[in-house]
């Protein structure tokens, strides 16, 4: 699937840049950053401005457009916690509260600059339509605007390397076009089985001056899961699924 | 379990332990970029759990009906310390489908009392996994049904949460069941079905309710047009057949709302009249809770619950019970007959529990970092008896100065008129901090 869809891809770019379908750049970049259904290790880092930090490490699993779940396994006062995506309904597992609550897409589960939307993101193309595609000196900015109002940012840009179709920078803005964030992607690495993407992205915005949060990934590979396992009824479980 | 009289104070371990505790903290990593998954390799076990100090000090309220219960034949002064620990320990072990999971908890506490120590079993159950879609589970454990934040009528097989600290773990039920879990694409996305088995015999879960009864349970879930549906239900003979329903919904990205209802058949209490007569009442009442949760802009969390308890105290029942211990206290001293005092005291298993009376409003307000300061999290919590317009009021503030090190200090406001719930509690104020280290 992978090979037609980048064959198919190869085609388009043939094409001059007014003739680019917007919407299949976005779907080939959503796969080249991660295979429809997968899991993955994710270090999360917030980092203040006197250099001090903390870090979270997440299992994640993802199934198909809209499914995501990740379950904290460090440190020991968020050990046991996990968080299940299905499309715009959120929810937050706390072994000692036990029954899972609903959360929000702009809240943070972690604090720092990563809120819910960014740790349990779905493809870009299920929450953004792709409103124009430019072309750049070295690759592609695409402008993508919210489906719905359920998704956390109201418009995207989206700037992406030419030659591997992965994203370098994202800015996330409000309606009208006040930064929220950027997102950098940096260090592209090999993760195995086709697998090669930043394994590094780092935040900042405005709102937070001084702080940075990073995002750090390791072990992500290809897996089908069941649909149960995407439940608020599975999410004590996820443990058994690493 | 083993009590011995003596006047509160820190116990002499626990000082060095508070500020041993953030050496305990891991230091900052070298490379902000290093991560090797092998560090977090899963292990067959998992040991876990946190250890906690709790001082308080109250501030007693010398002219109220509950302070006259407890101490009439003592003087406490104006204020009196309580000084807590707790140790929180829970272990897993897995093999295959199966894992054994088990929650220990244990308190340590130095009051007017004297100092006692307390260890209970919160959870130990067997639970077997053959597939994602089925986990059948065997043993003590909580069931936390339900989708309100400070109290949960339909939770028919837990125990009742404490509104002042409703995410705090609390002991389970000794219970048997299982899990039948469907995903499916359309509007119906989630169906699981979740029936139990809780028996009352002897010394199995002998204070849930009439013993030598096996009751049956169930909970039936879907998660319809995003909305999540709970149809649940109890029936067996240790507590009067109840039923009922919840059902939570994220309206926008920022705003949710929940709720429940439940239906209570034959629910027994014991209720004192003005002449003192006791009489213990059978009726059928219904329960339910309104909710919401807000998060604005400048990241307040906003959290809203209205709550009739149909099962509660009338207001005229509340007013009896506070005027008999208030004639109780003026006979004892004016005779030394405790006689009164010892009736009504007898009485405050119902009287005297958290939120006895039948409406309430519970309106929490937290904020995540002000003004830039990381890690800090102040909140606000008030709880309004809407009966007779008592209230609590609680501030507090939450620091995470390093990973798995939690401070918080918390005060109290009991504020009410005469002969109401907050009004006639044995204390005006409270002031407590904790001290949580997570292992």
């Amino acid at each position: 699937m992978r090979i037609l869809l980048s064959l198919a891809f190869s085609l388009l770019l043939a094409l001059p840049v007014h003739a680019l379908d917007g919407e299949a750049l976005l779907l080939q970049i959503d796969r080249n950053l991660n295979p429809e259904t997968y899991e993955s290790y994710r270090k999360l880092v917030n980092i203040e401005p006197d250099g001090r930090s903390r870090e979270y490490v997440l299992f994640t699993v993802k199934k198909g457009l809209d499914k995501v779940a990740s379950l904290f396994i460090s440190p020991a006062s968020e050990k046991g916690r996990s968080t299940l995506r299905l499309g715009d309904n959120m929810w937050l597992y706390m072994p000692g509260v036990g029954r899972p609550i609903r959360i929000t897409s702009l809240q943070s589960v972690v604090g720092g600059v990563f809120n819910n939307s960014d740790i349990l993101q779905l493809d870009y193309a299920a929450e953004y339509n792709v409103e124009k595609v430019e072309e750049t000196g070295d690759g592609y900015l695409l402008h993508l605007r919210a489906k719905s109002r359920g998704v956390a940012y109201d418009r995207v840009r989206l700037w992406a390397d030419r030659e591997a179709l992965l994203p370098t920078r994202i800015e996330c803005l409000t309606e009208t076009d006040m930064l929220i964030k950027t997102l950098h992607f940096r260090e592209v690495k090999d993760f195995g089985g086709g697998i090669v993407r930043p394994s590094i992205i780092e935040t900042d915005s405005p709102l937070y001056q001084g702080y940075r949060s990073i995002m750090i990934f390791a072990g992500i590979r290809e897996r089908t899961l069941p649909d149960e396992v995407f439940t608020q009824t599975f999410m004590p479980n996820l443990e058994s699924l690493r | 379990m083993g009590k011995v009289t003596k006047r509160p104070g820190w116990p002499s371990w626990l000082l060095p332990a508070v500020f041993l505790l953030p050496a305990l903290a891991p230091a900052a990593p070298a490379d902000e970029f290093s991560f090797e998954v092998a560090e977090f390799a899963r292990k067959p076990y998992h040991i876990g759990g946190y250890a906690e100090l709790r001082p308080v000090l109250f501030g007693l309220d010398t002219d109220a009906a509950l302070h006259h219960l407890r101490f009439f034949d003592r003087d406490e002064g104006g204020t009196t310390a309580e000084y807590n620990g707790r140790l929180q320990f829970e272990a897993s072990l897995e093999k295959g489908i199966g894992r054994l999971f088990a929650r220990v908890n244990t308190d340590y506490s130095n009051s007017y009392l004297g100092e006692s120590v307390e260890a209970v079993f919160y959870d130990g159950y067997l639970s077997l996994k053959p597939s994602p879609s089925l986990v059948l589970e065997a043993g003590k454990k909580n069931l936390r049904w339900g989708t309100g934040y400070a109290w949960n009528p339909v939770a028919f097989v837990d125990r009742p949460k404490d509104p002042d600290d409703p995410e705090l773990n609390r002991e389970g039920f000794i219970v048997a069941t299982a899990e039948m879990i469907r995903s499916l694409a359309g509007p119906l996305q989630t169906f699981s079905l979740a029936p139990l088995v809780l028996p009352v015999d002897g010394d199995v879960n002998d204070d849930f309710g009439e013993s030598d009864h096996l009751n049956f349970g169930g909970r039936l879930y879907v998660l319809f047009r995003d909305t999540d549906i709970d149809l649940l239900f109890l029936t067996g003979g240790s507590r009067g057949s109840r039923y009922g329903m919840d059902f939570a919904r994220n309206l926008t990205s920022n705003f949710e709302v929940h709720g429940e209802f439940a239906l209570l058949h034959d629910v027994r209490k014991r209720v004192i009249d003005s002449a003192g007569d006791i009489a213990e009442q059978e009726e059928d009442a219904g329960s339910w809770l309104l909710g919401l949760r807000y998060l604005t802009a400048a990241e307040t969390t906003w959290i809203a619950e209205y709550y009739h308890n149909g099962a509660g105290f009338s207001r005229e029942e509340m007013e009896n019970y506070f005027t008999l211990a208030n004639r109780g206290y003026e006979v004892f001293q004016a005779t030394g007959d405790d006689g009164l005092l010892r009736r009504m005291r007898d009485l405050a298993e119902g009287y005297g529990r958290m939120n006895p009376m039948r409406d309430y409003l519970y309106l929490r307000a937290s904020q995540k970092e002000p003004f830039d300061i990381l890690y800090v999290t102040p909140a606000a919590t008030a709880i309004v008896n809407l009966a007779d317009g008592s209230f609590s009021l609680s501030p507090e503030i939450l620091y995470t100065p390093v990973t798995n090190l939690e401070l918080r200090l918390k005060g109290s406001w009991l504020n009410g008129g005469s002969l109401s719930e907050y009004g006639e509690k044995q204390n005006d104020w409270r002031l407590e901090l904790r001290l949580r280290y997570y292992l």
